[in-house]
Parts: structure tokens; C-alpha cells; sequence
């Protein structure tokens, strides 16, 4: 069989899935690609050619700026927050002690609940009237009045924040158990004779093999962080005062509540941009931390 | 004053009785191997030297100091493990420093020290390097630098020959031994090899089912073995057990008409009528016809195999079997009726209710 038609065939395999791929990918990413470039609206005008003006209209809008920084504070806080959380919890759950396999179920179920109930779960208690939080909180007397802690520029994201790690610590916390796993039983014992503490071990023996899944979960947990909008939108819908909207929030309303479409798809191509080059910077790290790590 | 001491130590995981009460006492600069095969509770009595088990009950004594609930890190032992158990992301250095800088060692000091182990184990050219750019030899050698460097009272090895290739075992293993003449340091080894146990033991313990089936020097070991499984698991080809009975001074071998006459030495322990396992090692055994003074077994030659310095015999005498080790140009041949010949000395007699030697 010559190499050609080995070729061929190969191709004529694959054909159905790349029809299928540019038919839900590609037409849809040209079409906003081609939007962009025009001052259509969501219903109505089909728009005129109006080169890269939605471009610098958005990229120099206070708007954007604004929620870059906001985007920014929400996914570097609540990612850092979630790996130091789900590491300790992982270490934690990798201690030998009775109930460990319940605990270790129980630790899934935030990640396991749909975002929408979790959302809904924390605004409850957040509640300015009737939340757990608030009642906690005066009877440990730490506060004296009932707070709206979503209702506050000064806390919503805080409290944004505390009600995603709650939701995702969980992943990273399982990753870095499965990597735990992973640790020979023989180094930890050889660290220990040869006089290493718990601080010791855990950075001369321990994180050399967490180092390499963190970095995946670091990853995964980022990308997301910056393309967040379900938690938010249930909870605070980027108020108040847009003091909670994401880059994504800021995409729906640009092309759906005020309907511009144009101007809304150079918005998403942006945030696709910078998402992309997140995501490659990482792929690059990740590469470099599992070359090392042998 | 021993350099360790090993008192009654039981150890139960549940109601899994894993060591049923051990006792070893051993002089400074000792080689002692714990042979036996897994799970004999070679292992475990390691680790519970070294603190990373607790024994159940019964005494350690390191230097004449009771070291039961030390923690391993001022046991003043140092431990090199099977999977070489190296910092992954630490060079050579300071992997074999890495005890040293816990210890807070002063820097100088420390690479001196390093130095002169890594000199002494010829590695001072992988100083820079990470494990992960060693072969398995010279990880291994880094794991015994690691211990050495430390200068502690007691060495433990938990088989660290095992993950090495054949040749690569053998090197090693007499770098060992030069490593111990020279040192003259108190070690405790672990294997199940029991060449490597006859090589490097000046005493090796034979475990079977959590208990110690003999403590002796390597000669003791091999032609005194104590019980029928220290014969049965020191040796290879291992050593021939023959069912027999004492009848009027001989021993009948069960399964055939064939009689040798009953050594001088256990004329008085055992008594006519007993039955008795008589064991020889494959080596003592000759091809005949030998002269008066030896003692023989009719045989019938069943298998030949020539492994290059000798001949694997097994032959069959009545219903039983028996291995020779012949020299090569002994001319042993399939099917071919002959005669094995022996020395009386090269007999031991077993009793098989109790597995003892007589």
C-alpha cells in the first residue's frame, strides 16, 4: 500500500469530524471574527464595515480596563487561595485516621454541586437579613450590625471570592492527593532519618512530586478563574456598582443587554487572546516542570 | 558493651503476629544479614531498629542506650533502601549531604565530608548531577554515600542490591565487603539473596515466620544448618532431603532397598526405629564407584544439565530424587544406572516431626 494512499485515507477518516468541528467551531469563531469588524447590532442592522474601531473602543474604555482588574484580582486571589487550601487539605487527608474514606468523600461534594446551587447555597448565607454569616458573626461579636456582604462595593468580590474557593478548592485538594499517592514510602522514610521536619520533608520530598500536577491544576484552575461568569452572574450579577463584573460579564451585556453585537464579539476575541496566551505561557511551564522532574 | 541488642521484640499488625519474639546481640564492627524469604519479618525488625516501626513489645538497644521511642533521626543509624530512596530534585551533593545540612553541619565541614565519601566511593564526578541523570549503580552508590557520609553507630541496608542488574549485584556487593574491611562499621543487611547473606554476613540470621531459625557465622549456616528449612533455603542447588528409618545401626532410604550405615556422631541421638530426613548438599555427592571408605546411593540419572562449571544432576534413587553437582567431565548421562558416593561426614540427619537437626 503506497504512502499517498495511506494518507488519503487518514484524511478521509477524519473528514466527518473536521465538518463537524468547522461547522461548531470554525463558522461560528469567522462569523465573530467577521462581526467584529462591524457595528452591527443583535437584532436589525446587519452592520457596516468599520475596521478596528470596536477594537480600540473597547481596549481604551474605562470599562474594560475596570474589569481587567477585576477579572485579574478575582482569578489570581481565589487560585492562589485554592492551592494553598486544597494542598493543606490533601496533606491533611493523607494522614491515616479513622473516617479518612468518608472525609475524603466529603470533601468532593462542592466541587460535585452544580455551580448554580452552589452559587445560590452562598447567597443565602450571605443573606443582609436572615444569613448564617451575619448571625454568626454578631454572636461571635465581630460585628455589631447585620451586613449586605453582596451588597457592598468593599465586599462582594471578598465575598465572590471565598464562595469559589469553597467550590474548587476540592479539585485541587484531589489532584494533589493522587499525587501524594505518588510519593515513595522509602524517601519519606529516609528523609525521616535523616533528620528532616515536617517543613523539610515537605519541600524536599513532598513537592518535588506535587509540583508537576499542581502546575496542571494551577492551569486549569486559572483559565477558568479568568473566563468566570455563572457564580458571579447568580450571585451579584457584576454589581454593585459593577464592582464584581468579569471580562465575561461584561461580554454578555456588551452584545446581549445592550445588543452590540459588533462591538460585543471584539470584546470576546479579546478576552479568547488573552485566555490563549495564558493558556500557552502555562502549557510552556508545565512542559518545563515535568522535563525537571525525573 | 554490644553496638546493638535486640531483646524479645514482638510485633503484631492486629492480631498478625509478623515477629514472634527476636533476640540478637551484636558486637562493634558485625555484618549481620537477616535472611529469609518475604514476609518473614526480615523487614519489619529493620524498620523497628531504625524507628520507623514501633515494636509491639520487647527492647532495642543501640550503643547500650534503649532507643524505644526515639525517633529515628537520633537512633544514630543511617539506612540505605532498595529503591535508593534519593532526592529527586536535589544533586548528588546534596543528596548525600542532605542529613548533614538537617543536622545544621556548618557548610565547610559538609563538603568536606561529602567529598571524601564521594572520593571514597568513586562518584566525585556525578557531584553536580540530579538522580535523575544516574544510572541504577551509581544511584546506589549515592544511597550508601548518604549513609556513610552521616558516620553513624549502625548501618541498615534493606535490600539494596535487589533493584540492580546481575552483574552490576556483584560489583556492588564487593564494594560492600571492601567498604566494611576498611570501615569496620556494625551493620545490620537485609536479603533475601542468600548469596549476597554468605558473602558479606560475618553472622547472618535466618528468618522463617516472623522468628529467627538460626543465628550463625556463614559456615555454621551452611554446614550446620539447624532446622531442615535453613538447609532447604540456604544453597543451590538446594540441599537433598531423603526420607529414611533407622534400622539397626543403618538408615533405610524410604522407597528403596538401598542402606547406608548410620554416622558414629548420631549413633546415641537417634534411636532404632526412628524416622529421619537425611540431608546432603549436591556438591558432597560424586559420581561412583568410590572406594571403601565412602558410603553410596544407587541411582538412575534422570536430568543433565551443564550450567559451564558443572553439571545439575537430578537422579532418581526409588521413588526420591536427588542433585548432584558433578564436575563437567564427569560422564553422567540420561537413563544411565550409577552410583552417587559421599563421605559419612557430609550427612545430616533431621527430625522431620520437629524440623531440627539431630
Amino acid at each position: 500500500m503506497s504512502g499517498t494512499w495511506m494518507t488519503t485515507r487518514a484524511w478521509l477518516l477524519m473528514l466527518p469530524l473536521l465538518v463537524v468541528m468547522v461547522a461548531v467551531i470554525g463558522w461560528p469563531l469567522a462569523d465573530t471574527v467577521r462581526l467584529s469588524f462591524t457595528d452591527a447590532q443583535l437584532v436589525g442592522t446587519a452592520g457596516n464595515y468599520v475596521g478596528f474601531d470596536n477594537y480600540t473602543k473597547m481596549l481604551t474604555s474605562s470599562n474594560f480596563t475596570r474589569t481587567l482588574v477585576t477579572t485579574t484580582w478575582f482569578a489570581v486571589i481565589s487560585v492562589a487561595a485554592e492551592m494553598v487550601i486544597g494542598v493543606l487539605a490533601a496533606l491533611l487527608l493523607n494522614q491515616e485516621f479513622r473516617g479518612r474514606a468518608v472525609l475524603r468523600g466529603l470533601m468532593i461534594l462542592p466541587w460535585a454541586l452544580p455551580t448554580v446551587v452552589n452559587a445560590t447555597l452562598w447567597r443565602l448565607i450571605y443573606n443582609p437579613e436572615y444569613g448564617a454569616l451575619n448571625a454568626a458573626l454578631t454572636q461571635l461579636h465581630l460585628i455589631d450590625d447585620y451586613r449586605s456582604w453582596l451588597g457592598e462595593p468593599g465586599t462582594a468580590l471578598a465575598a465572590l471570592i471565598v464562595a469559589d474557593c469553597w467550590k474548587n478548592f476540592p479539585l485541587v485538594a484531589l489532584i494533589a492527593l493522587a499525587a501524594l499517592q505518588a510519593v515513595p514510602r522509602d524517601i519519606t522514610a529516609a528523609a525521616l532519618v535523616d533528620g528532616a521536619g515536617p517543613f523539610n520533608r515537605f519541600r524536599f520530598v513532598i513537592l518535588p512530586y506535587l509540583a508537576g500536577p499542581l502546575m496542571v491544576a494551577l492551569v486549569l484552575r486559572t483559565i477558568e478563574a479568568f473566563k468566570v461568569f455563572d457564580i458571579i452572574w447568580v450571585m451579584t450579577r457584576g454589581g454593585p456598582a459593577n464592582s464584581t463584573r468579569s471580562l465575561s460579564i461584561l461580554v454578555y451585556q456588551e452584545a446581549f443587554s445592550f445588543q452590540r453585537a459588533g462591538s460585543g464579539a471584539s470584546l470576546a476575541l479579546i478576552v479568547t487572546l488573552l485566555v490563549t496566551v495564558l493558556a500557552v505561557a502555562y502549557a510552556a511551564l508545565v512542559r518545563k516542570t515535568a522535563g525537571s522532574a525525573t | 558493651m554490644s553496638a546493638l541488642e535486640i531483646r524479645d521484640v514482638r510485633k503484631n499488625y492486629g492480631s498478625v503476629e509478623t515477629l514472634k519474639g527476636i533476640d540478637i546481640a551484636l558486637e562493634n564492627g558485625e555484618f549481620l544479614v537477616l535472611l529469609g524469604s518475604s514476609g518473614c519479618g526480615k523487614s519489619t525488625l529493620l524498620n523497628i531498629i531504625a524507628g520507623l516501626a514501633e515494636a509491639t513489645t520487647g527492647d532495642v538497644k543501640i550503643g547500650g542506650r534503649s532507643v524505644l521511642g526515639v525517633h529515628p533521626k537520633n537512633r544514630d543509624i543511617a539506612m540505605v533502601f532498595q529503591s535508593y530512596a534519593l532526592y529527586p530534585n536535589l544533586t548528588v551533593s546534596r543528596n548525600i549531604g542532605f542529613g548533614l545540612e538537617m543536622r545544621k553541619v556548618p557548610a565547610a565541614e559538609r563538603d568536606k565530608a561529602v567529598r571524601e565519601t564521594a572520593k571514597l566511593l568513586q562518584i566525585e564526578n556525578l557531584l553536580d548531577r540530579k538522580p535523575g541523570q544516574l544510572s541504577g549503580g551509581q544511584r546506589q552508590r549515592v544511597a550508601i554515600g548518604r549513609a556513610l557520609v552521616r558516620k553513624p553507630q549502625v548501618f541498615l541496608f534493606d535490600e539494596p542490591l535487589s533493584n540492580l542488574d546481575a552483574k552490576l549485584r556483584l560489583e556492588m556487593r564487593t564494594e560492600l565487603k571492601r567498604l566494611h574491611e576498611m570501615l569496620r562499621t556494625t551493620v545490620v543487611y537485609v536479603t533475601h539473596d542468600q548469596i549476597e547473606a554468605m558473602t558479606l554476613a560475618t553472622r547472618i540470621a535466618v528468618m522463617h515466620d516472623g522468628r529467627i531459625e538460626q543465628l550463625g557465622t556463614p559456615e555454621e549456616i551452611y554446614n550446620h544448618p539447624a532446622t531442615l528449612y535453613v538447609a532447604g533455603f540456604v544453597g543451590a542447588p538446594a540441599m537433598n532431603m531423603l526420607e529414611a528409618a533407622v534400622e539397626d545401626g543403618k538408615l533405610a532410604i524410604a522407597g528403596t532397598d538401598a542402606r547406608v550405615t548410620l554416622p558414629q556422631r548420631y549413633a546415641s541421638a537417634v534411636r532404632n526405629g526412628a524416622s529421619v530426613v537425611v540431608g546432603i548438599r549436591p556438591e558432597a555427592l560424586r559420581l561412583g564407584p568410590g572406594s571403601d571408605a565412602d558410603m553410596s546411593l544407587p541411582v538412575e540419572i534422570d536430568v543433565v544439565e551443564l550450567t559451564g562449571p558443572e553439571q545439575v544432576t537430578t537422579a532418581r534413587v526409588g521413588t526420591q530424587r536427588l542433585t548432584a553437582t558433578l564436575p563437567p567431565q564427569a560422564r553422567a548421562a540420561k537413563g544411565q544406572s550409577c552410583a552417587f558416593v559421599f563421605d559419612a561426614d557430609a550427612l545430616r540427619l533431621f527430625d522431620p516431626a520437629t524440623g531440627k537437626a539431630f
